[in-house]
């Protein structure tokens, strides 16, 4: 099942990458989503899930932003312990990632 | 797939739910139709880039299950959390449901067991020196006691094991879903 696998990993990092890139500017889903959709090749629809649990889990906030086109965009940033839980995430996404390159570059 | 489609697929997707929940997700989907709409892209696209709705209204409710168990043991909020589990097909039934319903099986005649010596125990004490003439008055009352008590501790136990049960079954499923617990779990 290499496509199930496939989702799953993507699934797995998908949260540690909407940390990354609120660590770099607060921002609003649309953004997020067709940003990641196109850098993973993930459906648009998953950060909504996701946005909505790192909510719950306090990881992040909200607030509206008056926008020219439109109704107010609703904006993500991250809150201390979404900083904290970013600093660790990287910290064992890279542990796991250079593990993983040791024993796949090492059948080279 | 058009926006209406969509969001009524979304909907039914999510029906059962609270207004809120519901009316906040659909909010947000709103709102994505909107900026892709405005960046020039066609409805059908924007609905495909998202995927299956349905899909997405399991992802809501495993969160909101899981969630409820988090914040409340109770019977119901566990067959929620499982149900959300097994709508994300994020516990493998066909491995997971022979070992579950023996452990569950058991785990209710055991429930069953304790709740029988309890009564019993009662009836003892209370109707024990009526029914017999024992030669010692408190050996009904005594034995009759004992046996409440040891039912009640036994209870408790069991209790204990269906949480710890519950809760490994909801770490596996998560870490089966995610992959990477998330760092922020570590404080609970």
């Amino acid at each position: 099942m290499p496509e199930a696998i496939e989702t799953q990993l993507k699934k797995g990092v998908l949260a540690l990458c909407v940390l990354s890139l609120l660590s770099r500017g607060d921002g609003y889903a649309y953004d997020i989503a067709s940003r990641l959709a196109a850098a993973i090749d993930m459906g648009e629809g998953t950060i909504y899930p996701l946005m909505r649990r790192l909510q719950g889990d306090g990881l992040v906030d909200t607030y509206l932003v008056e926008s020219s086109a439109g109704p107010p965009r609703k904006y993500y940033r991250l809150t201390e312990a979404g900083r904290a839980a970013y600093a660790q995430q990287k910290t064992e996404w890279a542990a796991f990632a250079t593990a993983v390159n040791d024993i796949v570059g090492a059948g080279e | 797939m058009t926006r209406n489609e969509f969001m009524t697929r979304l909907r039914r997707g999510l029906s059962g739910l609270s207004p809120a929940v519901i009316a906040e997700a659909a909010a947000d989907y709103e709102a994505h139709f909107d900026e892709a709409l405005a960046a020039g892209r066609t409805e059908q696209d924007a609905a495909s880039a998202l995927g299956d709705p349905a899909r997405l209204a399991r992802e809501l409710r495993a969160e909101l299950g899981l969630k409820r168990w988090d914040a409340s043991k109770s019977p119901s909020s566990a067959l929620s959390a499982v149900l959300a589990l097994l709508g994300l097909g994020a516990l493998d039934i066909l491995i997971l449901l022979p070992i579950l319903m023996s452990v569950l099986s058991a785990l209710v005649s055991l429930f069953l067991a304790v709740i029988v010596v309890i009564v019993a125990g009662g009836g003892v004490l209370v109707a024990g020196p009526f029914i017999h003439d024992f030669q010692t008055p408190w050996l009904p009352v005594f034995g009759g006691l004992a046996m409440v008590t040891g039912g009640t501790a036994v209870g408790a136990i069991l209790t204990l094991f269906t949480i710890g049960l519950m809760n490994a079954l909801v770490w596996f499923g998560r870490l089966h879903y995610r992959l990477i617990k998330p760092a922020i779990e570590a404080q609970g």
